[in-house]
């Protein structure tokens, strides 16, 4: 007994010395797409190594869960900066208004241009985005209505194509990716084929369409295995695998940094991450991460995160956003599409 | 219809020949079973020991004014490509802290960036043919090696494979098992003992019993749910935290240590009960100071055996935010904390190569620990076990 | 400051108060009883059970008043101011130290008391297990409940087509007039689970149940006692490291080989995750098996070969059709982690709902989709990502039926042989 008295006594002590050692968060909590993730880590080890705040934590619950949790409120256990690799939803903003979570600023970092990739051992390709949305849309109109997809082969697409077999690796539905292909190139070519009546994004299943993950080194595998399939995923990744991989040029325009970052090549989007002014005074190291993001060091033409595939934005632009994101300029649903 | 003595004697040959085939069988069965591990554990060696070993070069450092501001300026035109990232950028932090570096050059050893890592490895990199030229000069003049990788130990993730290390990793796994086997194990232990030396036969007493075998076959990915719904959600437990993680892996543990505890007691004869009883005991104090002692090796083999289940476990955290870039080991329970297994499953999604062997590292380190632990329960089942 | 450090710092407070308190009363209540026992007076109890009854008097008190307060506070969600509160119940607490204290006298019961304490504290740490399920069914309900009203359950049971293309559009809030088209037919789902699962037993169930006979009727004593343990590590490697061999090392093997005879197979081929996931199971199976045959009772194998059998036949047409129950719930507990395996099919399955036969094509598995659904970029109340929660209950339900008939066969077993190892 008489020892179980002491260590009692002994846990007291202790737990009465560490009351207290509770601190205010100096840690910046970030949430948001999978796309930026790599980006916003980068730029978090820099802040947690090069100053005297602890390095952010970032998870990774892709854009709408990130939402979701941004959105919360406005207490300090909701993240501080959400991530996105699609411009917020009106009904995330009415969402985040609804609770109290008003004053809210857009980044835009910087470009991801979607790549249409294949493996190096074929000789380069050009692609409409017409081709490729009747490559693998699950429905083609043919005489007037729509039927079941029946291509198996390029050249049954166009006689100009190759004669290979339509193989595409492409993101699955949960992926921002996959909403970002489906609207810049199937909804824009549906408009230009007749038979579809404008906005069309079914994709096929039987199986030529292969959903697989988006950053997963396995993709870079089967494009080499299989030299007839092209694989759909972020520039970063082609970039990362260019020894292997080449991407197609899409409208005649090859998916290289400069022609992403002046809107030549079709097929690319904006990144983003959206900040909790509410949080400015609770959490001080928000304004260094912020600043340290949008500097040029970052996100600029010689910039860090160039080098792991993030595309610059044309230098006024990147200017113009600095600024507003300097200002902390609030968002307003007008912004919002 | 009788048989020959030779037609059953060539039956006979033939019953034990099937019979031999049977002892083959069951033998090749458990030999194919070892034969699965060592070709696994050789698989995890082989891609794993390199990532312990990390390219260092020597590089003169100039700790001019202007590396102050750019620490790119730090080392030489030609080598800027070859240091890492991870040591130029700490340069003006180094030189703050000791002013009396400004204006010297000096020649360190540092370590050098993945892609001479892995040129030096043999493995696919992508120096151009002037940096190979480069780094092939350093190794002939004694100034670009491969030393053993403390950074993997003493650093925590990074977005730099040559600097990432699991070190953050390894302090979560500890706090979150803390917490796991603070919570599942009174818990656990009580369960049992109310389930194996209190309760009275009833429905309810096999309704908790059936209840807690369900619990032990439920996916653990549903655990992840659960801890999202109750501990976060209602709670209000912080995202990620060791606390959050600890708890959900605690109640995942819970049907094994509760299991594993009743078998410990139940094997515990019942003349000792009787005899304590029979000299007046109350139940409590038969149950402390007799069955719970000698059962004690058995409750503890079974704690370390769901204590090592609950460090490999991934699934639920993924659920509870646990998979996400900290690359800070955590100071308390409340903080951002991640833990091995999800260490090396963020890893394995990584597009640079050099993360693979790093990967593979990670895995044989917990797998040491993990064996080790088994081991020991092993250990400890043989040394306390008794016949009674 | 956050709310979160208020909490930790409130517990710490309440707890730094409360066990200096604790081993007070636990003093103090010695004290008197050894002292009223020294006077010649006869007691009731032992002094160390009155002084944990001074410990229950102070603790217990504060302790349901914390609750009530974080109760309170949970219910209504408005802080109570916590300064006040900590003090409230640490002078409750102090007042059932006092209340104790001029408790112990000596006809009073400490020990009964005790014991009853005792009793209703391993009762609650029992609930806690029970309260866990219906925590897990809790949260997945709610949200499955919320997908079966946008989405039909009969489809989703019978369906065959996943296809939640135009959810996510929905969800996404763009094209909203696309939102019939979404379909959530389950089936391609739980044929690639099953599929994966088939394979696994397949490896794991031959393999593990020959090894288990070997153990318990052919090896020596020492083989076996290294054999058991060395097998169990292979259920101890973690899912995330079988998820990574399976992926990095197994599926390109398999489809290397596949090419070789001619045929076509996929990177994240079903084979690969399913053989993985077999050898993770083997060890269950064999663990499993080898603890039933060996409890047999072994009149019985004597009976069989005093008869002339050979071992084989006495192994085969006695010893194993005994332990069939056992056996086989040991199949189904296997078949239970096959279907709930998460992380190898997550890092080695594909994400194509594939309604195939064919092993070598790539498939997904209701785990698969319950990770990408909620990991996704889609909006949370999104019919995709309700989805995860509806398949979550599957899961559920499943696992707790196969987990049932596994005890109903043990029982039966326990019944037949009357043996009590199990």
């Amino acid at each position: 007994m008489k020892t179980i008295a002491k260590t009692s006594f002994a846990v007291a002590a202790l737990v009465a010395g560490t009351i207290g050692t509770a601190e205010a968060r100096d840690q910046l909590r970030i949430v948001g797409s999978s796309t930026v993730f790599p980006f916003a880590s980068y730029v978090a080890e820099e802040l947690g190594a090069t100053t005297k705040w602890p390095t952010p934590v970032i998870e990774s619950t892709g854009s709408g869960g990130g939402m979701k949790l941004f959105c919360a409120g406005n207490g300090l256990d909701t993240p501080d900066i959400t991530n996105a690799s699609r411009q917020m939803k009106v009904s995330e903003f009415e969402r985040c208004q609804e609770n109290g979570v008003t004053d809210i600023t857009q980044a835009v970092i910087g470009y991801d241009g979607i790549a249409f990739a294949q493996s190096k051992d074929n000789d380069p390709i050009n692609l409409t985005r017409e081709q490729i949305t009747l490559a693998v849309a699950k429905e083609v109109p043919q005489g007037g209505k729509l039927v079941p997809n029946p291509y198996k082969n390029w050249s049954e697409i166009d006689s100009s194509l190759p004669d290979r077999e339509i193989i595409i690796y492409g993101p699955p539905t949960t992926s921002g990716t996959r909403d970002a292909f489906e609207e810049l190139v199937m909804e824009a070519a549906s408009e230009e084929i007749d038979g579809y009546g404008g906005e069309y994004t079914k994709i096929r299943q039987d199986g030529v369409y292969v959903p697989s993950g988006e950053n997963d080194n396995l993709i870079v595998q089967k494009l080499e295995q299989n030299t007839d399939a092209f694989g759909i995923f972020g520039y970063s990744f082609l970039e990362e695998n260019e020894d292997k991989l080449q991407g197609a040029k899409i409208d005649g325009v090859a998916p290289e940094a400069d022609a992403i970052s002046s809107g030549e090549y079709p097929v690319s989007r904006s990144l983003f991450f959206y900040i909790k002014n509410s949080h400015a005074d609770d959490v001080p190291a928000m304004s260094d991460y912020v600043e340290l993001f949008m500097s040029e060091k970052m996100i600029g033409e010689i910039g860090y995160l160039k080098g792991i595939g993030l595309i610059p934005l044309p230098k006024d632009v990147r200017e113009d956003m600095r600024e507003r994101v300097a200002e902390r300029e609030q968002l307003e649903l007008s912004d919002l599409k | 219809m009788s048989q020959s003595l030779d037609d059953i004697s060539r039956q006979l040959k033939a019953r034990h020949r099937k019979s031999r085939r049977l002892h083959w069988m069951s033998m090749t069965a458990l030999l194919l079973a070892g034969a699965f591990l060592l070709a696994f554990l050789a698989d995890m060696i082989g891609k794993g020991y390199p990532a312990f070993v990390q390219a260092e070069i020597q590089a003169e450092i100039h700790y001019s004014e202007m590396a102050k501001d750019i620490p790119l300026a730090a080392v030489d035109e030609d080598m800027r490509e070859l240091v890492s990232r991870g040591f130029l950028r700490l340069i003006p932090n180094e030189m703050e802290a000791n002013p009396e570096l400004l204006g010297t050059t000096r020649m360190r050893w540092v370590v050098a960036d993945d892609q001479v890592d892995q040129y030096l490895k043999g493995h696919y990199h992508q120096l151009d043919d002037e940096q190979v030229a480069i780094v092939d000069r350093l190794v002939e003049e004694g100034r670009a090696d491969l030393r053993f990788n403390t950074y993997f130990f003493t650093n925590g993730d990074s977005k730099l494979p040559e600097i990432a290390g699991i070190q953050a990793a390894v302090v979560g796994s500890i706090l979150t098992l803390f917490v796991t086997l603070a919570f599942a194990f009174p818990v656990g232990v009580m369960t049992a003992i109310y389930l194996e030396e209190f309760a009275p036969d009833n429905k309810f007493t096999q309704a908790i019993e059936i209840n807690i075998n369900n619990l032990a076959a439920v996916p653990s990915i549903l655990f992840g749910l659960l801890g999202l719904a109750i501990f976060i959600n209602f709670f209000g437990v912080p995202r990620s935290s060791a606390l959050v993680g600890g708890l959900t892996l605690g109640l995942m543990t819970l049907p094994i240590i509760i299991i594993s505890s009743r078998a410990a007691l139940r094997s515990v004869p019942d003349s000792i009960r009787q005899a304590a009883f029979g000299v007046g005991a109350t139940r409590w104090q038969v149950v402390r100071d007799h069955v719970l002692p000698l059962s004690l090796p058995g409750i503890l083999t079974g704690s370390i055996i769901g204590l090592a289940q609950a460090m490999g476990e991934t699934a639920p955290l993924i659920i509870i935010g646990m998979i996400a870039f900290i690359p800070d080991a955590p100071n308390s329970i409340t903080q951002a904390a991640t833990v091995m297994p999800a260490q090396i499953f963020t890893w394995a999604g990584m597009p640079e190569r050099a993360y693979i062997e790093r990967t593979a590292a990670g895995i044989l380190v917990l797998l040491s620990v993990l064996i080790t632990l088994n081991a020991s329960a092993v250990y400890l089942r043989k040394k306390f076990e008794r016949r009674w | 400051m956050t709310q979160l450090m208020q909490t930790d710092q409130i517990l710490m407070a309440f707890f730094g108060g409360l066990l200096p308190l604790g081993a007070l009363a636990f003093f103090l209540g010695r004290s008197k009883a050894v002292r009223v026992r020294e006077e010649g007076v006869h007691m009731h109890s032992q002094p160390d059970q009155y002084a944990w009854f001074a410990v229950f008097s102070t603790a217990l008190p504060a302790v349901v008043l914390g609750l009530l307060a974080s109760l309170a506070f949970l219910v209504i969600g408005q802080m109570l101011p916590a300064p006040m509160v900590l003090t409230i119940a640490l002078a409750v607490g102090a007042g059932g130290m006092w209340w104790g204290l001029n408790a112990i006298r000596p006809e009073f019961r400490a020990r009964d008391f005790n014991e009853a304490s005792v009793r209703w504290a391993l009762l609650l740490a029992s609930l806690v297990s029970i309260i866990t399920t219906f925590g897990i069914l809790l949260s997945i309900v709610f949200e499955a409940v919320r997908f079966f009203q946008m989405e039909s359950f009969w489809y989703f049971i019978t369906g065959t087509e996943w296809s939640p293309g135009a959810a996510f559009l929905e969800g996404a809030g763009r094209a909203a007039e696309d939102a019939s088209d979404a379909r959530f037919g389950a089936v391609p789902l739980f044929v690639g689970t099953f599929m994966i699962t088939a394979i696994a037993m397949l490896v794991a169930v031959p393999i593990g149940l020959l090894a288990a006979i070997y153990m318990s009727e052919y090896a020596p004593e020492k083989v076996r006692t290294l054999a058991k343990p060395v097998l169990e590590v292979l259920a101890g490697i973690p899912t995330v490291v079988y998820g990574f061999f399976a992926a990095i090392t197994v599926a390109p093997m398999i489809v290397t080989a596949a090419e070789s005879i001619g045929l076509e197979a996929s990177f994240n081929n079903a084979l690969a995750s399913g053989v993985v996931m077999g050898i993770m199971i083997i060890p269950f199976i064999s663990s499993l098996s080898d603890d039933v045959i060996s409890s047999v009772p072994s009149a019985m194998r004597q009976g069989s070969l005093a008869l002339g059998t050979t071992r084989a036949e006495t192994i085969r047409f006695v010893v194993v059709p005994a332990a069939l129950p056992g056996i086989i719930s040991a199949t189904l507990l296997g078949v239970s982690r096959a279907l709930g395996e998460t992380m190898i099919v997550v890092m080695a399955a594909g994400l194509r709902p594939n309604l195939s036969w064919n092993p070598l094509e790539d498939m997904t598995t209701v785990t698969v989709r319950i990770v990408d659904a909620l990991t996704g970029d889609q909006a949370f109340e999104s019919a995709e990502t309700l989805s995860a929660f509806a398949l979550g209950l599957v899961l559920f339900a499943v696992t707790l039926s196969l987990n049932f008939v596994s005890v109903i066969m043990i029982k039966r077993f326990r019944e037949k042989y009357r043996s009590s190892n199990l």
